[in-house]
C-alpha cells in the first residue's frame, strides 16, 4: 500500500470514530446551588439551574433541577437521569453555597469536584447564598436576558462597578482555602422579591464561615485587596458630612518591628477624588482641611475592620502569606500563628481632594 | 541562518511552558526546584555555548556525515539508531502530553486512538520535508503564534489574582539542595540546541554571540514564566497540585472583551501548532538519523518501515500509557536526557579532534 493509500485508510477511520454530541442534544447548567439536605439521610441538597435556549418569544426561560445526595457527583448522576439531554457543565459559571453550608458543611470536596472536572470552569465565580442557594437560583430580575445573567453581571463588574462586590473565582477560592495565611472569602448574594443584591462578603477561616462583614467592611476589604478603585468614602463631621466619589484608592502594606520590638502591620491608603454631595455649604479654602477629615474618618474605619479580622483570627488579605513570602525561615507559619493576634495595626491615610465637581 | 538557531531553542522553551516541566518542577517547589532552576540556567547556557563552539568547527555538516568520516561503520549504524530512538521518544512525550490534554479539554468523548491518527498523517507529512523547508516553516509558526501566546503570558502576568507574595514564598526556599530531577528538568529549556545535530548541516556561518545573550534573558523569563506564574495564581501550596498546571493557570485567565472569554480554548488553539511543530522536529531529527544510516537517501519502501515504525510506536503508547504513568515517563526520561546531552557533548568532541588531525 501507498503513502497516499494510507492516508486515505486513516481519513476513514476518523468519520467513524468521531462521538461528539450536537448543541441540540446538550443541556447547559448556568449555575449551580448547593444547600443542607432537609432528608437527615443526606448532606446536601444540589440544584443546577439549566437555561432553555432558542425561546424566541421569552427569553429568560430555564428550569431547575434538584436532588439531594451525600456528594456533588451523586447528585449529578441523578440530576442526568430526570432531564432528557446531556448535561453540560462547560457554561456554568456560578456555584452558590447555602449560608448553612458555608457554616456547618463546609467541605473541601464541594470545591474539588468543579476543578478536579475538566469542563467547569476555573473562572466560575463562586458565592454564599441567602436565604438558601436554591431561593437565589430562582431568583428572576426583571431586568434579567439570559438565565442566572444578573448574578454574572454584577461580578463580572461589566454592569455596574461598585466596591461593595467582591467577585471570587474558583480556583481562586480552592487557593485561598489550601494556602497558608491567606484565608478565603465569599460574597454574598441576597434574593429579595425576585431581585438579587450582592454588597456583602462573608469570612472563612480554613473549615467555614466564620464572619460576615457589613457593606462598608466590604469596601474596606476592597480597597485592602486593590481590587476595585471607584467608591465613595463618606466623611463624618458631625451632623453634617460629605461624600468623596473616588477614582483611585490605594493601599500597601508592610511589616515592621517598632522600637519596642512589637509586630506592627504598618498600612497605607493613598485615595484621590472629588468631593460629590455635601450636607453643608463647602467653602473652597478649606479643602485642605476637609482631606485631613476625610484622612482622619478613614484612618479609623480601617483600623476598627483590621482589629475586627484580627479577634475572628481571619486573614483575608494575606498579612500571613506577606510574612512568609518575607522571611526566610522554615517555621515562618508557626511563627506568624503566634504573632497575628499581637500585631498592632498602623493605617497611614492620605486622601487628595481633586475637585468639587461642576460647582465651586 | 544564524536566526534559526534561536528560534530552534525558543520552540523547545515554548513546549516547555505546557507539558511536563511545570508539573515536575512544581512538586519540588519546597524541596530545591528553587535552586534547580537557579543552576539550571548557567548550566544550560554553558552546555549551548559549548556545543555550539564545538558544532562551529565542522560547519555543513550533520552527524552522520561526521560519523562516517571518523568512526567505523559498526559504531556510526549503533549511534545513530541510538540518536534516532531519543529524538523518536522526545517527539512521542510532547506528542503524548499534548493529546492527553487536547483529549481532556476540546475532544472528551472521542477515544485518544483517533485523535491521534490526524496527528500522525500531518507529523509524518511535514517531516518528510528537507530540513530546509522545516526551517522556514518553523519561521513561520513562530512569527505567527508567538505573540498571541506571548499575549496570552502578559494577561497571566498582569493577572489581578496573581499573588506576589506566593511567589515570593516559594522563592524563600532557595536554600533547599536541589535534586538532580530538578535540574534536569529545568535544563529542558535549552535542549532546542541539540537539533543543531542534523540541522548544522544548513549552517554556514558561526553562531554569534548574540544569538547565547538572547538565550539567556529568554530562558530566565521562560523558567520564570513556567514556575512561578503558576504558584502566584494557584498559591504556594496549591500550584502542586494540578496535573497540567499552565493549562490550569490558562483556564484561570479572563479576557472580559475577548472573543472568547475562557482564555484556556485560545491558549490550546495558539499551542497546536507549536507543539505539533515540536514533535515534527524531533520526528525529523530522528528520521535524518536513520536516513544517515544508509548514507542519506532511502527508498521507499525503508521509509513505509520506519514511518510504520513511528506509527506503531505511537499507537501503542497512546493504548497503554496514561497520564499519571506519562509524567512518571517524563521524569525519567528528563533526568537521562541530560546525562545523554552532556555524554554526546563529549562524543561531538571527540569527533572534531579526530577530525583536526
Amino acid at each position: 500500500m501507498s503513502f497516499k493509500g494510507l492516508m486515505v485508510l486513516l481519513c476513514v477511520l476518523l468519520l467513524a470514530g468521531c462521538g461528539y454530541k450536537d448543541i441540540d442534544k446538550r443541556f447547559f447548567a448556568v449555575s449551580m446551588g448547593i444547600d443542607m439536605s432537609k432528608n437527615p439521610s443526606k448532606k446536601y441538597l444540589i440544584s443546577i439551574k439549566f437555561a432553555i435556549p432558542n425561546v424566541e418569544k421569552k427569553p429568560n426561560e430555564f428550569i431547575i433541577v434538584s436532588e439531594e445526595a451525600d456528594t456533588i457527583a451523586e447528585a449529578v448522576r441523578i440530576i442526568k437521569t430526570k432531564v432528557d439531554k446531556e448535561v453540560d457543565f462547560s457554561q456554568t459559571k456560578a456555584l452558590i453555597l447555602s449560608n448553612d453550608v458555608a457554616k456547618k458543611r463546609m467541605a473541601p470536596h464541594l470545591y474539588y469536584w468543579p476543578s478536579r472536572r475538566r469542563d467547569f470552569q476555573e473562572i466560575a465565580w463562586v458565592a454564599i447564598g441567602k436565604p438558601t442557594a436554591l431561593d437565589v437560583l430562582k431568583a428572576k430580575p426583571k431586568s434579567e436576558q439570559v438565565p442566572s445573567n444578573g448574578i454574572f453581571l454584577s461580578f463580572a463588574q461589566e454592569g455596574s462597578e461598585t466596591p461593595y462586590v467582591i467577585p471570587e473565582f474558583l480556583f481562586d477560592v480552592k487557593k485561598r482555602f489550601s494556602e497558608k495565611g491567606l484565608d478565603p472569602l465569599l460574597p454574598i448574594i441576597e434574593t429579595k422579591n425576585n431581585n438579587i443584591e450582592v454588597n456583602t462578603v462573608g469570612l472563612f477561616n480554613k473549615k467555614h464561615l466564620i464572619v460576615s462583614l457589613t457593606p462598608e467592611e466590604t469596601k474596606m476589604l476592597n480597597f485592602l485587596l486593590n481590587m476595585e478603585v471607584k467608591s465613595a468614602i463618606k466623611v463624618d463631621r458631625g451632623k453634617n458630612y460629605f461624600l468623596i466619589d473616588t477614582h483611585k484608592v490605594k493601599t500597601k502594606y508592610k511589616y515592621k518591628r517598632d522600637n519596642k520590638n512589637r509586630p506592627v502591620i504598618d498600612v497605607s491608603v493613598k485615595a484621590t477624588g472629588r468631593i460629590e454631595e455635601a450636607l453643608f455649604k463647602l467653602d473652597n479654602k478649606q479643602l485642605a482641611e476637609y482631606e485631613k477629615k476625610a484622612a482622619d474618618s478613614l484612618t479609623v474605619e480601617m483600623k476598627n475592620f483590621l482589629i475586627k479580622m484580627q479577634k475572628a483570627n481571619v486573614d483575608p488579605i494575606g498579612f500571613g502569606l506577606y510574612y512568609r513570602g518575607h522571611h526566610f525561615q522554615t517555621n515562618d507559619w508557626q511563627t506568624w500563628q503566634r504573632l497575628y493576634p499581637q500585631v498592632t495595626f498602623q493605617v497611614h491615610t492620605n486622601i487628595q481632594i481633586e475637585d468639587t465637581g461642576l460647582i465651586e | 541562518m544564524n536566526r534559526y538557531f534561536l528560534y530552534l531553542i525558543l520552540l523547545n522553551m515554548m513546549t516547555n511552558i505546557i507539558i511536563f516541566v511545570p508539573k515536575l518542577l512544581l512538586t519540588e517547589r519546597n524541596d530545591g526546584a528553587v535552586m534547580g532552576v537557579l543552576i539550571a540556567i548557567p548550566f544550560g547556557l554553558l552546555l549551548t555555548i559549548l556545543f555550539s563552539k564545538l558544532i562551529g568547527k565542522v560547519p555543513q555538516q550533520g552527524l552522520p556525515e561526521l560519523l562516517s568520516q571518523t568512526f567505523g561503520k559498526k559504531v556510526k549504524i549503533l549511534v545513530l539508531v541510538g540518536f534516532a530512538c531519543v529524538w523518536l521518544s522526545a517527539g512521542l512525550l510532547t506528542l503524548l502530553g499534548f493529546l492527553d490534554i487536547i483529549n481532556r479539554y476540546i475532544n472528551p468523548e472521542i477515544s485518544k486512538f483517533y485523535l491521534l491518527l490526524p496527528f500522525l498523517g500531518a507529523i509524518l507529512f511535514v517531516i518528510q520535508l528537507s530540513s530546509q523547508k522545516l526551517m522556514y516553516l518553523l519561521e513561520l509558526i513562530l512569527v505567527l503564534n508567538a505573540p498571541l501566546i506571548g499575549f496570552i503570558i502578559f494577561k497571566a502576568f498582569t493577572s489581578d489574582y496573581l499573588n506576589w507574595n506566593s511567589v515570593l514564598e516559594v522563592a524563600t526556599h532557595v536554600g533547599a539542595f536541589p535534586k538532580f530531577k530538578s535540574i534536569a528538568a529545568a535544563t529542558y529549556a535549552f535542549s532546542g540546541y541539540a537539533n543543531i545535530l542534523i540541522f548544522n548541516r544548513l549552517f554556514k556561518e558561526k553562531i554569534k554571540t548574540s544569538n547565547f545573550v538572547a538565550i539567556f534573558f529568554l530562558a530566565i523569563f521562560n523558567l520564570f514564566t513556567t514556575f512561578f506564574i503558576p504558584i502566584g495564581i494557584h498559591g504556594a501550596d496549591g500550584a502542586g497540585e494540578y496535573l497540567y498546571p499552565w493549562i490550569t493557570t490558562a483556564d484561570s485567565l479572563r479576557i472580559i472583551y475577548g472573543p472568547i472569554e475562557r482564555v484556556i480554548f485560545l491558549f490550546l488553539m495558539f499551542y497546536l501548532s507549536v507543539t505539533l511543530l515540536s514533535v515534527s522536529i524531533h520526528w525529523h531529527v530522528a528520521l535524518e538519523f536513520l536516513k544517515g544510516i544508509a548514507g542519506g537517501h532511502i527508498s521507499n519502501k525503508q521509509k513505509f518501515a520506519i514511518f510504520s515504525v513511528f506509527s506503531g510506536l505511537s499507537i501503542l503508547a497512546v493504548v497503554k500509557i496514561d497520564a499519571l504513568q506519562l509524567i512518571k515517563f517524563a521524569g525519567a526520561w528528563l533526568q537521562m536526557r541530560l546525562i545523554f546531552e552532556m555524554s554526546f557533548i563529549f562524543l561531538v568532541f571527540l569527533i572534531v579532534r579526530r577530525q583536526k588531525k
